[in-house]
């Protein structure tokens, strides 16, 4: 694939590296030279120095052949502005944009830009750590939906998955076990110490922080 | 009208506070504290503290009821957030958003601006045009820069002179509008007859400039 990134801090530079030992076409862009000594000396696709929206240099880039493009500048703006440069002038197939302010961030995935932020996901990820003693969550910011992971302990451990699962609103998909991570059946019996990993209803959530006893520390 | 500015450099607060003696209810909003300290004791405006590209901080500016926008700061892809962020998600009807670099005035226009500004692009064209032509006046600009109201002061050598106006081939979309002549004001008509030192009135497309030039004074 021919995949332009713009932007070469710490997570363009990685991703720049990954696609590229995979064998893709990799164009980094950035406005600051210095940023691409990140990639290293084994990097081998092209640097282009300039602005992610400068027209010409995303031509030069090779953008009207591009497969993908992904921008991941510190600036929000400038990667709303180059991800809707690279989707409604130069119609890439694939656009991703990470954008650090939930607000816009939120705004542009309903006007149906391709938008990865991390801020609120990070932000709640490290609230539980902090202050939940059994319960960490993922993507609640998925408005609906939540991933969430939970320590069995006590009563749990010896209950069966299906004893478990609420359905409609509780669904475990797999338990990390001390000897790895497994997908659960039906019948499946959680020990002490495994750690669950659920999807669950957000509305769901307080039923169930009640029903398997989680609370704050 | 409501007219939100953001950006209160030297075009932001010029602009608002000529809309505001214009009996226009104006909110600006500025990054700058300092700067807004000075504003909101010289403007009779909503002055609002902060990053206008939060959508927080546009609805506390009240862009909920604006009219228009108007994005002005130095930085284009934040005039083209705001621009966006207003029609989009709030709403306004009109945004009109500066352009600093004129490599991005074709990205603004695609991206759904309603008013592109080039202040670049029109200052470097006043500039231009009084250091190569001192017989052309572009003297308005409008349509955004599309159409013009020119001045020509025809030279002796100029090749129409004394010849009649219906005799003189003017470019496509090019009108006479009027001759000056010492005092007196002369609206052309066929048999007008033109005369060393007459200015002469046109509105022109700006592409056109070039080819009325060549007609009336003879060169480029």
């Amino acid at each position: 694939m021919h995949i332009i990134i713009v932007g070469c801090g710490r997570v363009g530079s990685e991703l720049a590296n990954l696609l590229s030992q995979e064998g893709n076409d990799v164009v980094v862009i950035d406005k600051n030279a210095a940023s691409f000594e990140r990639l290293g000396r084994t990097f081998n696709g092209l640097t282009l120095l300039g602005s992610g929206f400068d027209l010409r240099l995303l031509k030069q880039a090779g953008i009207e052949k591009a497969d993908a493009f992904c921008v991941v500048t510190n600036g929000d703006n400038t990667n709303l502005v180059a991800a809707q440069v690279a989707k409604k002038i130069f119609k890439v197939p694939k656009v991703i944009a990470r954008i650090y302010d939930p607000q816009r961030a939120h705004i542009y995935s309903t006007l149906g830009l391709d938008i990865i932020s991390g801020t609120v996901l990070f932000a709640s990820m490290l609230r539980d750590k902090i202050v939940e003693s059994r319960f960490s969550s993922y993507l609640i910011e998925a408005k609906d939906l939540g991933v969430i992971e939970i320590e069995v302990k006590g009563s749990l451990s010896g209950s069966t998955i299906q004893d478990v699962n609420m359905p409609g609103e509780f669904l475990v998909v797999a338990i990390r076990t001390l000897h790895g991570v497994v997908i659960p059946q039906p019948e499946t019996v959680l020990q002490e110490k495994d750690i669950l990993m659920a999807v669950v209803q957000v509305t769901s959530l307080k039923k169930v922080r009640e029903r398997f006893g989680l609370g704050e520390k | 009208m409501y007219i939100v500015v953001v950006g209160a450099g030297k075009v932001g607060f010029y602009l608002a506070k000529r809309l505001c003696s214009g009996k226009h209810t104006v909110a600006i909003v500025d990054k700058d504290k300092l700067v807004c300290e000075e504003i909101a004791k010289e403007l009779e405006a909503l002055v609002v503290n902060g990053d206008g590209c939060q959508p927080r901080i546009l609805e506390e500016a009240g862009i909920e009821g604006a009219d228009v926008i108007a994005a002005v700061t130095g930085e284009d892809e934040d005039n083209l957030i705001i621009c966006q962020l207003a029609k989009e998600k709030f709403r306004v009807r009109r945004s009109v958003g500066r352009i600093n670099n004129p490599d991005n005035e074709h990205t603004f226009s695609e991206l759904g601006v309603d008013v592109p500004v080039d202040a670049t692009k029109i200052i470097s064209k006043i500039i231009e045009e009084e250091v190569s032509f001192s017989d052309f006046v572009n003297l308005m600009s409008f349509k955004r820069g599309k159409l013009s109201i020119v001045r020509v002061d025809l030279p002796a050598e100029s090749p129409v002179i004394d010849k009649e106006v219906k005799d003189v081939k003017l470019p496509l979309d090019s009108v006479l509008v009027s001759i000056l002549r010492g005092e007196e004001v002369i609206v052309p008509k066929g048999d007008t007859v033109f005369k060393t030192g007459d200015d002469i009135i046109a509105i022109t497309t700006v592409g056109n400039e070039p080819q009325l030039l060549n007609v009336l004074i003879g060169k480029l």
